[in-house]
């Protein structure tokens, strides 16, 4: 047929040739509507597209945001457990310490050759160690829980609660004799946390061992002091009757020879009364009789013995006594003499020629106080402390006085508080010394 | 011739105040306990007795308590010769009756001798 319609005639060949233009151009039109009409629903499916893979994406983000978040929680969580299973270990660890030392603690206090009584801010006796239980002879079940006024009901434990009741946490090294052959040393002890008071913790330290040996060093010396004055009186009464010339005449070298050796002598003996006097202190046998006196009467006596010494030493001596009239004490005459002589035994002996030794009295209603003040070497202030302990000499004292034994302030402090007196002094090295002791009005 | 009994253990004291005595014009016996201070009494009967304290077999104490029992001795007078000078000691002393006492470490021979003559004399 196109065979046909190619041998048609130009004409017919234009038009049809319109003819299939047109055809074509409205074909072209409907397939370019057809294209619109797919464009816009393709634009819409991009559109559609678009948000879907928009939300996929966002989705996407979340889901790896969500994973990594769980992700950062999991090892949160290992960690954690990690951390926890730690502590764990360390509260176990902690726990097992602490086990260890309460066991430790427990240990020593139940081994300690102290006894301890622990008690609670109610003054109820919450804990004791099976030493406390030993010194008391008393079980353990029959003393806890027990109150201050209670135990004191008990014999066995009433001295030392007394004493915690009377004195409470300021007990240092008491001694208290429980019972025969039962000494204690008494120590207290506030236990605090912060400013509370908790406890107060009672150290029993037996002494009883120690009490015996220093009984029988005090009598062994009192012995042998005893024995010492038989002899040393032989060969004072000896020296005496040479000297006398009632055994035949003396030259004049051997008369300064025996009186050298008498001398001596004197002091070997003073020595002895010393050593006597202490031993009588320890024994606690020391004080005697007291009589109501002035003590101003006592001191003139004292003074007087010293005036001849003054002159001797060419030292200055002076006795102040104030104006009012002081009143009486109740004192040992012979010891409160000691004391005196032995303060003025110092001040003399460790003042050089051409120096002062004061003594004054003086009395308030409470106490008559005397002092004895040197102008004297004065004592190192790092040996202040020591100066009324038995047989202290201080360094410069030796220097000056080789002799001496070290007990007549000892002696002179054990005389004083046993009066219920003070004593004490004030020193400067190369400068002097002043001792004061006082003695409580009578009455 | 006063008599006078000396009982002291101790011999150089004894010598000693043995020999100041005899010059004084005393007349001395002397023994060296308690036991023998006791029978030399009886036989010796001093005028005067000086007795120790501190002594073998008997101390001066017990021999003045035995003193007592005894009618002879009774009211003879003695000075104690004190070791120690203690208040105990002086005080039980004149308890028991001493019209004076020496301190051993305190006294000179011539002490003894004022100390005697207080008692009985020349």
């Amino acid at each position: 047929m196109n065979k046909v319609q190619r041998t048609a005639s130009p004409l017919a060949k234009r038009n049809a040739g319109v003819k299939e233009i047109k055809r074509l151009r409205n074909t072209l039109r409907v397939r370019d509507l057809e294209l619109a009409e797919l464009k816009k629903k393709h634009a819409i499916d991009l559109q559609e597209l678009d948000k879907v893979a928009k939300m996929l994406v966002q989705r996407d983000l979340e889901r790896s945001q969500i994973t990594e978040k769980r992700e950062d929680e999991l090892k949160q969580l290992k960690e954690s457990r990690a951390a926890l299973l730690n502590i764990l270990e360390d509260a176990q660890a902690a726990r097992k310490f602490v086990q260890e030392e309460k066991e430790k603690i427990s240990a020593i206090i139940a081994n300690l050759s102290d006894g301890l009584l622990l008690f609670d801010a109610q003054d109820r006796l919450s804990m004791v160690n099976p030493q406390t239980e030993k010194i008391f002879a008393v079980k353990e079940q029959d003393l806890i829980g027990k109150t201050i006024p209670q135990l004191a009901a008990f014999p066995a434990t009433r001295p030392v609660v007394i004493l915690v009741k009377n004195e409470g946490e300021k007990i240092f090294r008491k001694e208290i004799k429980l019972r025969e052959k039962m000494t204690l040393e008494v120590t207290t002890v506030p236990l605090t946390i912060g400013k509370n008071q908790l406890w107060t913790l009672v150290v029993l330290h037996d002494v009883t061992r120690e009490k015996l040996i220093e009984e029988m060093k005090t009598e062994f010396v009192s012995l042998s002091a005893h024995q010492l004055r038989t002899p040393l009186s032989a060969i004072k009464w000896t020296l005496r009757l040479l000297l006398d010339g009632e055994l035949g005449n003396i030259t004049q070298e051997q008369r300064g020879f025996l009186e050298k050796t008498y001398q001596s002598n004197e002091r070997m003996i003073a020595l002895i009364n010393d050593l006597l006097n202490v031993t009588r202190i320890e024994e606690g046998r020391y004080l005697s009789r007291r009589v109501l006196i002035e003590l101003e009467q006592i001191l003139q006596i004292v003074v007087n013995s010293y005036k001849e010494e003054s002159k001797r030493t060419n030292i200055g001596f002076k006795l102040e006594v104030s104006k009012e009239p002081l009143p009486k004490v109740l004192v040992d005459l012979e010891k409160i003499q000691v004391a005196m002589q032995n303060l003025l035994d110092n001040a003399f002996r460790y003042t050089r020629a051409g120096g002062q030794v004061t003594v004054s009295l003086k009395s308030d209603k409470k106490e008559v106080e005397l002092s004895v003040k040197d102008s004297g070497v004065g004592i190192p202030k790092d040996q202040q402390e020591k100066v009324f302990s038995k047989f202290f000499r201080a360094a410069n004292a030796v220097r000056i006085e080789a002799e001496g034994s070290g007990l007549g302030l000892f002696i002179a402090k054990n005389i004083v508080e046993s009066h219920g007196g003070r004593i004490w002094f004030e020193s400067e090295e190369g400068k002097g010394s002043t001792f004061y002791f006082t003695l409580p009005v009578a009455g | 011739m006063k008599k006078i009994l000396l009982v002291e253990d101790e011999e150089i004291i004894l010598d000693l105040i043995k020999r100041k005595l005899s010059q004084e014009g005393y007349e001395i016996a002397s023994a060296k306990d308690g036991e023998e201070g006791l029978k030399a009494m009886k036989q010796f009967k001093p005028d005067l007795v000086l007795l120790d304290v501190v002594m073998p077999k008997l101390g001066g104490f017990e021999v003045m308590e035995e003193m007592k029992k005894d009618d002879q001795l009774r009211e003879m007078p003695v000075i104690i010769i004190s070791n120690s000078g203690q208040p105990v000691e002086i005080d039980k002393a004149k308890e028991l009756g001493v019209k004076d006492w020496l301190i051993k470490t305190e006294f000179d021979p011539q002490e003894v001798v004022d100390k005697v003559v207080n008692q009985i004399g020349k």
